[in-house]
């Protein structure tokens, strides 16, 4: 029982993780319709960079607010490169995105070596149930929550969230709006970096981050993404926690080599029968 | 016969310059060339999926250690080479008509996420499987032998990784030339125009898609033998996206863009790693440096050279086939001179 409760705290906290990833590539995707394939290194970047700030002696807060401000950044660099281009197809900005990926692998190992880094978080547990919960983990899950409440009052309730989300809805018809839909694209890529770079600095204590790492960061964020449709950003912290606890369960009672494989099959599952519902809703409407 | 003759000239120019490079270079450049010839080989079939097809695989590197493990096994498991060989391409084509089947209905992005997860899984596979010697692989695979010779220095397999680039390069050709051929790059232009003319669209894209992994699988098994070992650590994900890389740099759904790309991507890369160990740099240097080349091409070419390198480099012919194929696709209007074997890369038809 115990050990059931340790893999769900332990599921939970990393699917929040998942899960901020999985919004940033929404709310890119919604916006631009370009699955951004370097999400997973603007988590890897706040990762690091808030590894090297608390090392130059930025205390905790500040340094990982600078990180998440570096992703942001990295982010809008990401958004130029591969959408800023007049009439650059939804497939080229795909392409342009891993070209930008791969850049940062270059940057990444310049700045900061290939070895993985990490740096320490809240440290002590509480007990709960006879389970120990780690702090740093209820930190990830509580400001977890607290950044997809802002996400929805910021959608919900101010006019830039309420022009992104005309953006995403009809491009068409946000342009003739006068919205600038290639900036809104900048600012989704921007906010994407930003939620990426949260991701980082709260899963990095938890397991250390390497150059590479944004490959599997990026596969479990776009299957949250992917379980939760694509659509509400909020809807991927439901899909990121459920991937989280399904991994930490087969992490668990299985064997760790196997999470992935699994998060990878569910993904291509619910993409494959989505494909066959949308071919038999084209078939009904021709 | 004179189509013939235009079909066949490209592929006989480059067996010349191919067989004759593996003949005159030393050693050292013969283990570089070695792996370009079966790089470019991979490259020709990554170009037949995405520039004809419309589809991006990010998994080709699967494919390509589908391939070599196919051939490693059988090998070591007392099968004649050769037929190792043979079972290569055909093991990674039956891998991927397989799962073809599911995948294939996914489009763009998604189909580009699949094809990743594809390669992904595979190698979680590999390194867990006792029977592919997980993360340690294969050791003390036999060299290739046929016919009581077996293939031994460098420069036999270079000759034979030659020799397989120019067949699959001739197969590729001569595949777009025929009314497959003619079928896929209607496909490519508009799946709906194509499937109301009669042409089967999912099959077409299948058999590509298996066609393009069993170029893989080919290459593979000859790096197999060349290597005499695998590992998983061999096969990162950073080489699907290296074919994907001289694919786009050379011209999608050019086969000479796909030998001319991976030939300069290669060497590119190669040259300026050498450099990098040479002056006392750090040792991560080369690594930097060939990320850094990567990403940089990439994104030149898929931003600024939608026809490739092979679209700047104006080549007078006249080709009554290419100008047929003109008024279909407006966006090559600007670099039209250029079409000899040819057609439009697909950005734009993503769905």
């Amino acid at each position: 029982m115990s050990a059931f409760l340790s893999y769900l705290v332990h599921g939970i906290s990393v699917g929040c993780g998942f899960a901020l990833i999985a919004s940033g590539i929404i709310i890119v995707y919604r916006v631009t319709r370009v699955v951004n394939l370097a999400q997973g290194m603007f988590s890897v970047v706040a990762g690091f960079a808030a590894s090297s700030l608390l090392g130059l002696g930025l205390p905790h807060g500040l340094a990982e607010l600078v990180a998440i401000a570096t992703a942001a950044a990295v982010g809008l660099a990401t958004g130029c490169v591969a959408t800023a281009k007049p009439g650059t197809s939804p497939q080229a900005s795909l392409i342009a995105t891993l070209g930008v990926g791969v850049f940062a692998y270059a940057v990444e190992i310049l700045t900061w070596g290939d070895q993985p880094r990490s740096f320490s978080g809240l440290s002590g547990a509480y007990e709960f149930l006879g389970t120990d919960v780690p702090k740093q983990y209820l930190l990830v899950t509580l400001v977890t929550l607290v950044v997809f409440g802002a996400l929805e009052v910021f959608f919900e309730r101010t006019y830039a969230g309420k022009v992104l989300s005309a953006c995403a809805s009809n491009p068409y018809a946000a342009r003739l709006q006068g919205i600038r839909v290639v900036r809104m694209g900048l600012y989704g890529f921007a906010l994407g970096g930003a939620l990426g770079g949260v991701a980082g600095v709260l899963l990095t204590p938890v397991q250390p981050v390497s150059y590479d790492s944004d490959v599997s960061l990026f596969v479990n964020g776009f299957a949250a993404a992917i379980l939760a449709g694509l659509k509400r950003p909020v809807l991927g912290l439901l899909g990121g926690v459920v991937l989280g606890i399904a991994e930490s369960m087969v992490a668990g009672y299985a064997k760790a080599s196997y999470q992935s494989s699994l998060a990878l099959l569910l993904t291509l599952a619910i993409l494959v029968t989505q494909a066959a519902r949308r071919e038999a809703l084209h078939a009904v409407e021709e | 016969m004179t189509r013939f003759a235009l079909r066949v000239w490209p592929a006989a120019a480059l067996a010349a310059l191919a067989l004759a490079a593996a003949a005159c270079l030393d050693e050292s450049a013969l283990s570089v060339y070695v792996l370009l010839a079966l790089t470019a080989s991979v490259t020709v079939g990554i170009t037949l999926l995405m520039g004809h097809a419309g589809q991006v695989s990010l998994g080709h590197g699967a494919f390509y250690a589908a391939g070599a493990y196919a051939a490693g096994l059988l090998a070591k498991n007392g099968f004649p080479s050769w037929i190792a060989l043979l079972a290569a391409p055909i093991a990674a084509a039956g891998i991927a008509a397989a799962v073809g089947i599911p995948l294939l209905s996914l489009r763009g992005h998604h189909l580009a996420f699949a094809t990743l997860a594809l390669h992904l899984i595979f190698l979680s596979l590999v390194s867990e499987l006792s029977l592919t010697g997980g993360d340690v692989g294969l050791q003390a695979i036999p060299p290739l032998s046929f016919a009581g010779v077996t293939l031994t220095s460098v420069r036999s397999y270079a000759y034979l990784s030659a020799s397989a680039l120019v067949v699959l390069v001739l197969l590729a050709q001569n595949l777009l030339a025929s009314r497959p051929g003619r079928g896929l790059r209607a496909l490519s232009s508009s799946e709906v125009a194509a499937a109301s003319s009669g042409i089967a669209v999912a099959q077409y894209k299948l058999a590509v898609f298996a066609l393009s992994a069993g170029f893989a699988g080919l290459a593979g098994g000859i790096y197999a033998f060349y290597m005499g070992y695998l590992a998983p650590g061999s096969f990162p994900v950073m080489l699907s996206i290296e074919y994907i890389v001289m694919a786009t740099v050379g011209g999608l759904g050019r086969v000479s863009g796909a030998v001319t790309g991976s030939a300069l991507v290669f060497l590119l890369v190669h040259g300026l790693s050498r450099i990098a160990t040479l002056s006392g740099m750090p040792g991560t240097a080369p690594i930097i440096l060939s990320y850094a080349v990567y990403a940089v091409l990439l994104i030149i070419a898929v931003l600024f050279l939608p026809g490739g390198l092979v679209a700047i480099i104006p080549v007078h012919r006249a080709n009554p086939r290419a100008r047929s194929v003109r008024g279909v696709h407006p966006a090559q209007a600007a670099s039209n001179d250029s079409a000899n074997d040819t057609v439009t890369p697909n950005h734009g038809s993503y769905s």
